[in-house]
């Protein structure tokens, strides 16, 4: 009997956050038969708007790229036990610097795939920044950098709204009263290939990042000293310290590539699919990343899956909108649902580790 | 100019109400130990089922109580986390606040729809006799709805439980050193899930301030972050009840000058302002401004008989 029992919490593990995931999935769609007043029509748009077409394909993967960078640099920041609720703000500045350098950064004058690498490059740096500060401020002033990261996306989100507001900055000339407050459109040079071909999917290049990403992380956090001295810090910053790692060194770099990750993130979302500056174009996929980086229960390919899995739910919800009027606020409801249930089923996880 | 005083006064206590509702709540949870990041989803869910409740009832009274339990019984599902799960208190509070945006989103559209919103009764104004005609400060303290003047009942009765009552210094207790706390015979699990569900019920009466004490109306995440502003002003205010109203009012005056520079022909950019109150936190944590002491064991969850 005992061998049989220690393994349970072990595969608990695994099974736990898909359990959760197929209730949350339930409820939504039983709210959708509530509420639809044609639940076949609603189903069908949803798969129809998720797996649909090679466009609707493309656009849930599309979108699930922006939701892997930032999981993956939650996951990569979380392995030294900081939790990265920036991933908002990251998103926010990194689009915006990738914007002004598209714009006015010069890249249109370089060879072809720097026109797009270097406003690529320029978001993430931007994203990095603002990831570091919050690091610095951990480490200096001790700040919870759950607090700090939190506070400092309200803020990246008014910087982007001043910049789209103000035609010194990035808003378009106002040529008309009707000329709303974006900023314009970047050329096409600087917007990121697609490589969907003639199938018409917007599919681009983004999604060869995100793998990079995932693999690079994985490699980084598995494989080597640096990965394993994070570790340490995450477990035990003194012991850490003993050993000879410098913490506050391994923090302030740990939520740099936080941020460069979701810096890039924005970035991709802008040059690859909007292509022009708006108050707000982040919509939540900070938060939504986040999500899927705890999913992820710190692995950065895992991460891949549930990003894949939020992006068609996102695309599926607002097809299901569009074409049968059940409010695409289904999806969050599903969402919601499963972030806080994985949440709390990591009680019954520790708890049969306990009895183990 | 002169004129605009009042009218800027009335506003910017305004719109430092709900904040202060959220953050007196807020403030007593933090002190006992528990962080919910779900202030702005317990808000929104006041908002909504107070502008449905009295939009079904027709009573703005009843939409206060919906409010109110809806809130309460949200801020139960994070204090039961927290507490008996012992769930990660942010991920629990971020994904609440994910699923009350949704979920507020669908109520509305399927019970309210298409029809008009204007047809959800609240809360009138009302002038007191002769304090209103005040010159400068008359508008903007005796002209305004009666939750108003609740702010303030709300933040004695919040002075009071934490200086006054054995409550109050369970919730300390709880806060700074649940282990020794539960060693006086302080019930530490409890303490934490009553103040979380006092947090529920401030940010019920803050919820249906806003939805049927001041618009009347309900619309797609109407709160906007004011959620996430209380929980700035708690940290601005050093978790000190005298301070963080301050906070309050103090961001509430940022958020009215913007709608009022404007109006005044100064040109700031609107942004730079909604933006202060964020900075200012910001810079509160980083203790440039004075040593900060937010409780020790805040977001920490308390397992009882452990070493």
């Amino acid at each position: 009997m005992m061998p049989h029992l220690r393994k349970i919490p072990v595969s608990l593990e695994a099974a736990l956050p898909v359990l959760s995931t197929l209730l949350a999935l339930l409820f939504g769609a039983l709210l959708i038969l509530a509420t639809a007043r044609q639940p076949a029509l609603a189903a069908a748009a949803f798969l129809d708007g998720a797996f649909g077409s090679a466009y609707a394909i493309g656009a849930s993967l599309n979108r699930a790229v922006t939701l892997a960078l930032v999981g993956i640099g939650f996951v990569l920041a979380n392995r030294a036990n900081l939790t990265n609720v920036g991933g908002e703000g990251q998103l926010a500045l990194g689009g915006m610097t990738a914007t002004a350098l598209a714009l006015h950064g010069g890249g249109v004058a370089l060879f072809f795939p720097a026109t797009f690498l270097w406003p690529l490059l320029g978001g993430a740096v931007a994203g990095a920044a603002w990831g570091a500060l919050a690091g610095i401020l951990r480490v200096r002033f001790g700040t919870n950098e759950v607090i700090s990261t939190l506070l400092l996306s309200f803020v990246a989100i008014w910087i982007v709204y001043a910049a789209t507001h103000s035609t010194r900055l990035l808003r378009q000339p106002q040529t008309s009263s009707t000329s709303l407050p974006e900023s314009l459109d970047i050329p096409t040079i600087t917007q990121i290939p697609t490589i969907g071909g003639s199938s018409g999917s917007p599919l681009h290049l983004g999604i060869v990042f995100a793998l990079i990403a995932a693999l690079c992380v994985h490699f980084v956090l598995a494989r080597t000293a640096w990965g394993l001295r994070l570790k340490a810090v995450g477990v035990n910053e003194r012991a850490a310290r003993r050993a000879g790692v410098r913490p506050g060194r391994m923090m302030v770099l740990a939520l740099l590539c936080a941020g460069a990750l979701g810096g890039m993130a924005g970035a991709i979302m802008i040059q690859g699919e909007q292509f022009n500056l708006k108050s707000g174009f982040t919509s939540g996929y900070g938060f939504d990343g986040l999500a899927v980086g705890l999913l992820a229960r710190g692995s950065s390919l895992v991460v891949l899956g549930y990003a894949l899995f939020f992006g068609f739910l996102r695309s599926g919800g607002i097809s299901m909108e569009i074409a049968a009027g059940v409010p695409s606020a289904v999806v969050q409801v599903i969402q919601g649902l499963i972030v806080v249930s994985v949440a709390a089923s990591t009680f019954i996880i520790d708890y049969s580790k306990q009895r183990s | 100019m002169y004129d605009l005083i009042p009218i800027f006064l009335a506003s910017s206590l305004r719109l430092a109400v709900p904040l202060l509702f959220l953050s007196m709540g807020e403030l007593i949870s933090e002190r006992a130990g528990i962080l919910n990041i779900s202030l702005e989803g317990m808000m929104l869910v006041a908002a909504c089922a107070g502008a449905l409740g009295a939009w079904a009832t027709g009573s703005p009274w009843l939409g206060l109580l919906a409010g109110i339990a809806a809130a309460i019984l949200f801020s139960g599902v994070q204090a039961f986390l927290s507490v008996v799960v012992k769930a990660n208190q942010i991920v629990v509070g971020l994904g609440l606040n994910i699923f009350a945006l949704g979920i507020t989103t669908l109520a509305a559209r399927a019970l309210i729809g298409g029809r008009s919103q204007a047809a959800i009764p609240g809360f009138a104004k009302s002038e007191v006799p002769i304090l209103s005609k005040l010159p400068l400060i008359g508008p903007g303290l005796f002209g305004q709805v009666w939750m108003f003047h609740l702010t303030f009942v709300i933040i004695l009765a919040t002075w009071f439980l934490l200086k006054q009552t054995s409550f109050g210094l369970a919730v300390d207790a709880s806060g700074s050193d649940p282990r020794a706390a539960d060693k006086t015979g302080v019930d530490v699990a409890r303490t934490r899930f009553v103040a979380v569900l006092w947090t529920g019920f401030c940010a019920g009466l803050a919820g249906t301030f806003l939805s049927i004490g001041d618009v009347n109306t309900f619309t797609e995440g109407m709160t906007n972050g004011a959620g996430f502003l209380a929980l700035a002003a708690v940290i601005f205010g050093n978790w000190s009840v005298a301070r963080t109203c301050a906070a309050c009012l103090l961001f509430g005056f940022a958020t009215a000058l913007q709608y009022q520079l404007p109006a005044m022909g100064v040109d700031l950019p609107v942004a730079v302002l909604v933006m202060l109150p964020y900075v200012m936190a910001l810079v509160a944590v980083t203790g440039l401004m004075g040593r900060q002491q937010p409780p020790a064991a805040l977001s920490v969850p308390f397992y009882r008989g452990e070493k």
